[in-house]
């Protein structure tokens, strides 16, 4: 059968259009495709587009960049508290993360218009810290739940000391010795 | 070796289809061999046939495509995302939504109108009797793909292509085959990140192509393109799961528009559905 392998000239249907009209190809031996074709065009002509040499000057930015009025926001949490304390998990599509939160309860209290940019800031930051999200500003340690057992910053010198202190008298037996042991003092 | 499509068959169907014993997709494993059969010559329902042809010409969705998909499917598939600025082609900045730091997302609603489009012409070549083509090198989801062209009873290609697998057909696979009426391509791009040989081998062979295009492949000479996400399991197997829907409903169309029509049995399924 009797094609046209010019890729670089016309579209598929052109050229198989042309084809028929010149009569070297039949009637009955029109492709299957040729009126669904005719029939449902594509959007844009498949026409082959040479490749074009670069571009020299000024490249103007044919895609813009995608920005949102939240991405300050965004970026003060993100300086502010680094990556966030909980991963993103991407599989829910209903999934907040941290940052999300904040930008939420930030426009939230935008909204409400009492207080001032400055302290808006930090009272999201209190509001989420009070839901107890484990937030905390880059460089700060994170505050304890629980304080540290007192017990652990004894040391061992003053409570001899003090146990010798307590005990009547004289005995200065030097050196450590566990508390238990206190020698008796002959009375 | 690679194969590709070797039913020996005559277009038209007011001829005699004679189809030989045919091997689909690649290597041992796929091969599905076609009856050899032969319809007889029907002078007298032509005319039917030839409405039945041309019947779903006439509705802009004759086979209600667009029920199979709407746009939050292919958000959730994540068709959306394309690849970071550096990679973009040129000539895919048209179906670009914007670049949100560094990475393209492609325009969605253009993606629903070009898929719409594509799924109609797949949809009336199936419904023709036309031999489908499914082509992917990507190795990730050769099997999908492979799978895929299985269950619809069409053919699949994903491994290394042969030079002149369409444009040397005769001469690799003795005179008279048949070549693909309309080849999908899953992924334009091949395993070296250029232009799938395919491409353009079917506009030489005046075959329509449908292909999915990345943010970093080239569009022109696909012949009905749909600009999306080609590397995401999630989205390849929507894509997958669309054009199996869409070939089964319309060959399920056409066996029934012969039944109503009162023409001899159906004898030319290509393998099981």
């Amino acid at each position: 059968m009797a094609g046209s392998r010019l890729e670089k000239f016309g579209t598929v249907f052109t050229r198989v259009r042309d084809l028929m009209r010149s009569g070297v190809v039949k009637q009955s031996d029109k492709p299957i495709w040729y009126d669904v074709y005719k029939t449902f065009p594509p959007m844009k002509d498949p026409l082959y587009v040479r490749p074009v040499a670069k571009r020299y000057g000024k490249k103007e930015e044919a895609v813009p960049d995608i920005f949102y009025r939240e991405d300050e926001n965004r970026a003060k949490f993100y300086e502010g508290c680094g990556t966030g304390p909980r991963a993103f998990d991407l599989s829910k599509s209903s999934f907040v993360s941290t940052c999300q939160r904040f930008v939420e309860k930030y426009t939230e209290f935008e909204s409400q218009g009492e207080l001032e940019k400055q302290s808006l800031f930090e009272e999201t930051g209190k509001a989420l810290l009070a839901e107890d999200l484990g937030l905390r500003r880059r460089g700060i340690p994170a505050v304890a739940s629980e304080t540290r057992n007192p017990v652990l910053g004894m040391k061992l010198t003053d409570m001899l000391a003090e146990q010798q202190a307590d005990a009547p008298g004289g005995t200065r037996a030097p050196g450590k010795e566990k508390p238990t042991q206190v020698p008796l003092n002959p009375q | 070796m690679a194969a590709g499509v070797l039913t020996k068959g005559l277009c038209g169907f007011r001829q005699p289809r004679i189809v030989a014993a045919g091997y689909s997709c690649s290597g041992p494993l796929y091969a599905t061999a076609t009856a050899v059969k032969t319809l007889p010559l029907q002078t007298d329902s032509t005319a039917v046939t030839d409405k039945i042809q041309n019947l779903p010409l006439e509705t802009p969705d004759f086979f209600h495509l667009s029920e199979l998909f709407s746009l939050k499917d292919l958000f959730d598939a994540r068709v959306h995302l394309g690849h970071k600025k550096g990679c973009r082609h040129r000539l895919m900045e048209p179906y670009l939504f914007g670049s949100r730091l560094g990475q393209d997302i492609i325009d969605l609603d253009q993606t629903m109108a070009h898929l719409q489009s594509a799924l109609n012409f797949t949809a009336h070549i199936a419904y023709r009797g036309g031999i489908i083509l499914f082509v992917s090198r990507r190795r990730q989801f050769g099997h999908v793909v492979e799978s895929t062209a299985g269950d619809c009873g069409e053919y699949a290609h994903t491994r290394y292509w042969q030079g002149g697998l369409l444009t040397n057909a005769p001469i690799q696979y003795g005179s008279g085959v048949r070549l693909p009426d309309l080849i999908v391509f899953l992924s334009t791009l091949n395993n070296v990140f250029q232009q799938h040989v395919g491409v353009r081998d079917a506009a030489k062979m005046n075959i329509p192509t449908v292909g999915v295009v990345d943010s970093n492949c080239n569009p022109s000479l696909v012949t009905y393109p749909v600009p999306g996400n080609d590397d995401t399991p999630a989205a390849m197997e929507l894509y997958c799961r669309l054009f199996k829907m869409t070939i089964n409903r319309a060959k399920d169309k056409r066996r029934q528009m012969e039944l109503l029509q009162g023409l001899s049995p159906p004898g030319l399924t290509q393998g099981s559905s």
